[in-house]
């Protein structure tokens, strides 16, 4: 308690008040070197299995031989279905897979989002563990099409050869479900909804046959035509809907089994020359941060991740040497590993980023850094509500060696209003003024706040259920509005003189409040979004409203309080978050409109919350911050 | 006239937001239905449907060992249309709850027992909101309209609580006896604010009346007819369900904590780690520690008698078996009625920070360990420390306050200084 009291007394000191933005800046400073630093060997880790049950190449593989044949035979028989309509294709693909005596089902889905139609239809098949009881399973899963719309031949064609060559094995202790998805995104959204009795029954078909748990699931992505084409490297996709992960010892198990048993080389985040280097493994890591921060789907695999199935996706790439025997010897062995789990995987990571195929950090290791961005909207916060409790009058620096002119006579009694402090046998002499504490008014605050959350929830709503041919309009629209809303809403507050000075003091923080508890609590969810939002809202901190010059002695900025908050207004729009996504789009050269179907689809299908961060933690916080200003416009 | 007004206004604009809100979001109830923060296995709304089904088909609802509340809601609940299908009644039903909780929480107000009582008058007693504001600031509490929409039994238990202390600050003895054996009936703690509260409704009656009436033959009225109250309410259940089985089920639940489904209290994680052995003697300790508030408060604080049942609601929300933020809306519910404590509370910004940061982390970390699988009980577990932790706060600090302002009265003389608990 003594402790408390010291601290209390504390807060009286007027030093405490100048140092929270200095503190600020630090928290931003060291966050984001201890994200530059990460890369380096000193902080980040080699890979390795957590999970003695997976023995990752500890088996021979059989996959070969007179196989290849029947995977050439097949890979003609897909070639020959491409431009077949959907339902022949489908009974086809049963056709084959019924040959090898499994049991095949069908499913069709149709979804609709931003007036466009996703509709297709699944084909899978079972095959029902020698040694299994059907309590558990593995996924394996070819998409029609991969996530460039160029048709998988290779990889449909080696589900095909592998489901057959798997049933004459008698070692299965789970089930093994092969998966022929429509395509890339819906199509396994749908498939998983419906295994797990959460699909929309109205637009998509229940699963006729089912399996057990699903315990992993594995994509491959091979485009390979009817001739065939040697890859260089395997890929690894592994960021799931959401920014959530698969369990690394996944990860880890395929990269082992590629790279030590079959010596294939694997890359991830589309770095595909790594030369190991620090700017590298940056990169890779940066990559794989706005991959995760942007939360949509990556492949195939991105829907199996939210219902708790460790999933990834192999994709070929590169001119080499390897062929799709070794690509079918990598799965053979992988799902031999997944078959000797004897739990869920849950020993190794969850929560990681990858800088190379076999370096990683872990949480504990990087998520200070962006509770540090967090950390430093709630210093500023806190540091304004002590603020707006102080008393708008400035108190004149007794010790000031800047002569000021001579004092009217009725303001030198306010000035010299002094208060006698006795504590023991010393006596002070303080000003009353920095004594009084100030009533706060909250109700304006609180509702501007709430307010502006609710008016957010228009361009979410818009953005999500707009037709594709608007998108463009309303994206601009939105542009323009947002970039000059705040200097309007200052407008029309001004003409009721509001916000006072204390008023705008507890607007911003309020908002700075809201915002570092919004990005600590994602920060567990999703640390790249939270990291890039605390980002892009750093300047957040350092804004603030511009007083009116009270003194003769007022600093230079209230004196030109009106060109210095136009000049800070114009500065925020740079940051307004819907010019830094135009701006994103247009450095990587990406089309807005396809960004924002891709977004709408998510929302609709995948149940993508990165819009929902975007407008109702990021936008609100902007635009308190850009009213707080531009109210220095307008005395 | 024009307060009717403005309360009809108020009444009128909490209705339909909380309507609007079942209407325009229909799946919105059963998911908070679902959410532990909301529903324990005491007040389940889910739970509720289920004792109503078995009890609709003549079997006792207490067989299946999920239904753990009052056997006096199934006949209630019984008469109104199946929510699964024809869900307004049920709505209507809790949104009426909460707008005569607002009614009775005005009443409190209206009073002004919380500045000034019989034997002591805050020297602040001109610092209060008025009592539309505080009706308000219970009807548009978020906690309070997620209690509303999840439907759990315990708003209630609340609206009986709210009545007892507004009958209990208005002198009105039959009421607030009835009103109270309701809440302890319901959810048994309550019967642990009847001392404080029998201390504001004999202050009220001493103000009122003439002749003070004895204080013995008062207390032995009051307690003698509470008792009977809640044997007559025992009686009619054991009646309707024809066997006594409902007393385990229900307090025995309540006291024994079978049931560890995790919630935002602090029993349940305890509990799930204990050896089988210090069972019975840590049920004890807790409840033991829970109960001895009462006494404590009720002699210390004795002159601001609905301070302590204020803070008695708190004390609840944090250290019952099966908490809810329905408890804990319910003591921030009152907390506005000590506005004239605000300027000597020193955390109120450190409490509320804890109480706003818990209540968005607290899903976000059940998220992670029950969906995502990627955390643990201990993430959970961990944020409802920081929730009971800015709770308690919340009650020291104005606990604290309420010394201080004692302290003014009767030391004048040390008024603006700093003091120290020793």
């Amino acid at each position: 308690m003594a402790l408390i009291s010291n601290l209390l007394a504390l807060r009286r000191d007027p030093r405490i008040l100048k140092l929270p933005p200095y503190l600020s800046a630090l928290c931003i400073i060291v966050g984001v070197v201890w994200l530059l630093v990460l890369p380096l060997n000193e902080y980040s880790r080699n890979t390795y299995i957590s999970e003695n049950a997976l023995l990752p190449g500890q088996v021979h593989t059989y996959f070969g031989g007179s196989e290849h044949n029947i995977f050439r035979a097949y890979r003609h028989e897909v070639a020959g279905l491409v431009g077949k309509p959907i339902e022949e294709r489908s009974q086809r693909l049963g056709e084959i897979f019924k040959s090898s005596n499994l049991k095949v089902a069908t499913q069709k889905y149709e979804y609709h989002a931003s007036s466009r139609n996703v509709s297709g239809q699944n084909v899978y098949a079972v095959l029902q563990g020698p040694r299994a009881d059907a309590t558990e399973a593995i996924v394996l899963i070819a998409a029609w099409t991969n996530m460039d719309g160029e048709i998988n031949h290779s990889g449909v064609a080696l589900v095909l050869t592998l489901a057959r060559y798997f049933k004459r094995w008698s070692l299965w202790s789970k089930d093994i479900i092969f998966l022929l998805a429509g395509d890339s995104t819906a199509g396994p959204q749908a498939w998983v909804d419906a295994y797990h009795d959460s699909h929309s029954p109205a637009a998509i078909d229940p699963l006729s046959i089912k399996s057990g748990a699903l315990q992993g699931a594995v994509a491959i992505d091979y485009p390979a035509g009817p001739w065939g084409h040697r890859f260089d490297k395997l890929h690894v996709v592994y960021d799931g809907v959401n920014g959530q992960l698969p369990n690394l010892d996944l990860f880890n198990t395929a990269v082992s089994i590629a790279s030590g048993q079959m010596g294939i080389g694997c890359t991830l985040q589309r770095m595909f020359q790594h030369d190991d280097s620090y700017q590298a493994r940056l990169q890779t890591m940066l990559r794989g941060m706005i991959s995760q921060g942007l939360g949509h789907a990556s492949g195939p695999h991105s829907s199996f991740i939210p219902y708790h199935v460790d999933a990834i996706t192999l994709q070929t790439v590169g001119d080499g040497w390897h062929d799709e025997m070794s690509l079918g010897r990598t799965l053979e062995s992988l799902f031999r590993s997944l078959n000797n789990l004897l739990e869920h995987f849950h020993q190794s990571f969850f929560f990681y980023l990858l800088m190379q195929a076999n370096r990683f950090v872990s949480i504990g290791t990087y998520l200070p850094s962006a509770m540090l961005l967090a950390v430093n909207f709630t210093i500023t916060a806190i540091a304004l509500w002590v603020a707006s409790g102080r008393s708008d009058v400035p108190v004149a620096n007794p010790a000031s060696t800047s002569r000021s002119p001579a004092p009217k006579s009725e303001k030198a009694a306010g000035e010299s209003e002094m208060t006698v402090l006795k504590t023991g046998s010393s006596i002070a002499l303080i000003p009353t003024i920095s004594l009084t504490i100030t009533e706060r008014h909250l109700f304006l605050p609180l509702t501007f706040i709430a307010l502006t959350h609710f008016l957010a929830l228009l361009p979410l709503y818009i953005f999500n259920n707009a037709p594709e041919s608007l998108l463009d309009i309303a994206f601009n629209t939105t542009a323009v509005l947002t970039s000059i809303l705040p200097t309007l809403a200052a407008y029309v507050l001004s003409i009721y003189h509001r916000p006072t000075q204390q008023e705008a003091t507890l607007i911003q923080c309020f908002s700075l409040l809201l915002l570092g508890m919004f990005l600590s609590a994602l920060a567990t969810l999703n640390f790249s979004l939270s990291f890039l939002i605390g980002i892009f809202a750093a300047p957040l901190t350092f804004i603030r409203h511009i007083p009116l010059p009270t003194s003769p002695t007022s600093s230079i900025l209230s004196k030109n309080r009106k060109p210095v908050s136009a000049v800070i207004s114009l500065l925020l729009v740079a940051i307004n978050p819907v010019i830094v996504i135009r701006a994103a789009t247009l450095y990587w050269g990406k089309d807005i409109v396809e960004v924002l179907v891709q977004a709408a689809e998510g929302w609709h299908i995948f149940g993508l919350w990165t819009q929902v961060v975007v407008w109702l933690v990021w936008w609100p916080a902007w635009f308190a911050g850009g009213v707080v200003v531009a109210r220095g416009m307008f005395s | 006239m024009a307060i009717d007004q403005q309360k009809a206004l108020l009444f009128g604009a909490a209705a339909a937001v909380r309507l609007l809100l079942f209407t325009a979001f229909p799946s919105l109830p059963n998911l908070l239905t679902g959410r532990v923060e909301i529903s324990t296995p005491v007040t389940s709304f889910k739970r509720l449907q289920e004792g109503v089904f078995l009890y609709t088909h003549n079997v006792s609802p207490y067989d299946g060992g999920l239904y753990h509340q009052a056997p006096l809601l199934l006949p209630l609940f019984s008469l109104l249309p199946n929510p699964a299908y024809h869900p307004f009644a049920t709505n209507v039903l809790y949104t009426i709850v909460d707008l005569l909780g607002a009614n009775a929480l005005m009443q409190i107000a209206e009073t002004g027992q919380t500045v000034s009582s019989r034997l002591f008058t805050s020297p602040r007693k001109d610092l209060r909101w008025s009592s539309l504001a505080i009706g308000a600031s219970f009807l548009f509490n978020p906690f309070t309209i997620a209690t509303c929409i999840a439907r759990p039994t315990s708003a209630l238990t609340n609206l009986f609580v709210l009545i007892a202390m507004a009958k209990a600050s208005q002198g009105a003895s039959i009421t607030f006896i009835l009103a109270l054996s309701f809440a302890s009936y319901l959810s048994m703690h309550p019967i642990l604010l009847f001392p404080p509260l029998l201390l504001l409704c004999y202050n009220m009656r001493v103000t009122k009346a003439r002749t003070p009436p004895n204080p013995w033959a008062y207390t032995l009225s009051h307690v003698g007819g509470l008792a009977l109250a809640l044997v007559a309410l025992l009686y009619t259940s054991a009646l309707l369900t024809g066997s006594w089985e409902f007393l385990a089920a229900t307090y025995g639940v309540r006291l024994l904590l079978p049931d560890l489904t995790p919630n935002v209290g602090l029993w349940w994680y305890f509990f799930t780690e204990m050896f089988d052995s210090f069972r019975e003697f840590f049920l004890g300790v807790f409840w033991l520690h829970a109960a001895s508030y009462v006494p404590g408060l009720t002699i210390r604080l004795r002159k601001q008698p609905l301070f302590v049942a204020i803070t008695l609601t708190g004390i609840f929300a944090v250290f019952q078996p099966y908490p809810s933020i329905a408890d804990a809306t319910l003591y921030l519910s009152l907390v506005p009625l000590l506005r004239h404590l605000f300027p000597l509370m020193r955390y109120t910004f450190l409490a509320s920070s804890a109480i706003l940061y818990t209540s968005f982390l607290g899903p976000a970390f059940y998220y992670l360990w029950i969906y995502a699988g990627s955390g643990n009980a201990n993430f959970f577990y961990a944020i409802t420390l920081v929730w009971s932790l800015g709770l308690s706060i919340i009650i020291g600090d104005s606990l604290f306050a309420a010394l201080r302002d004692e302290l003014d009265v009767e030391r004048p003389e040390l008024r603006g200084k700093e003091v120290r608990r020793i």
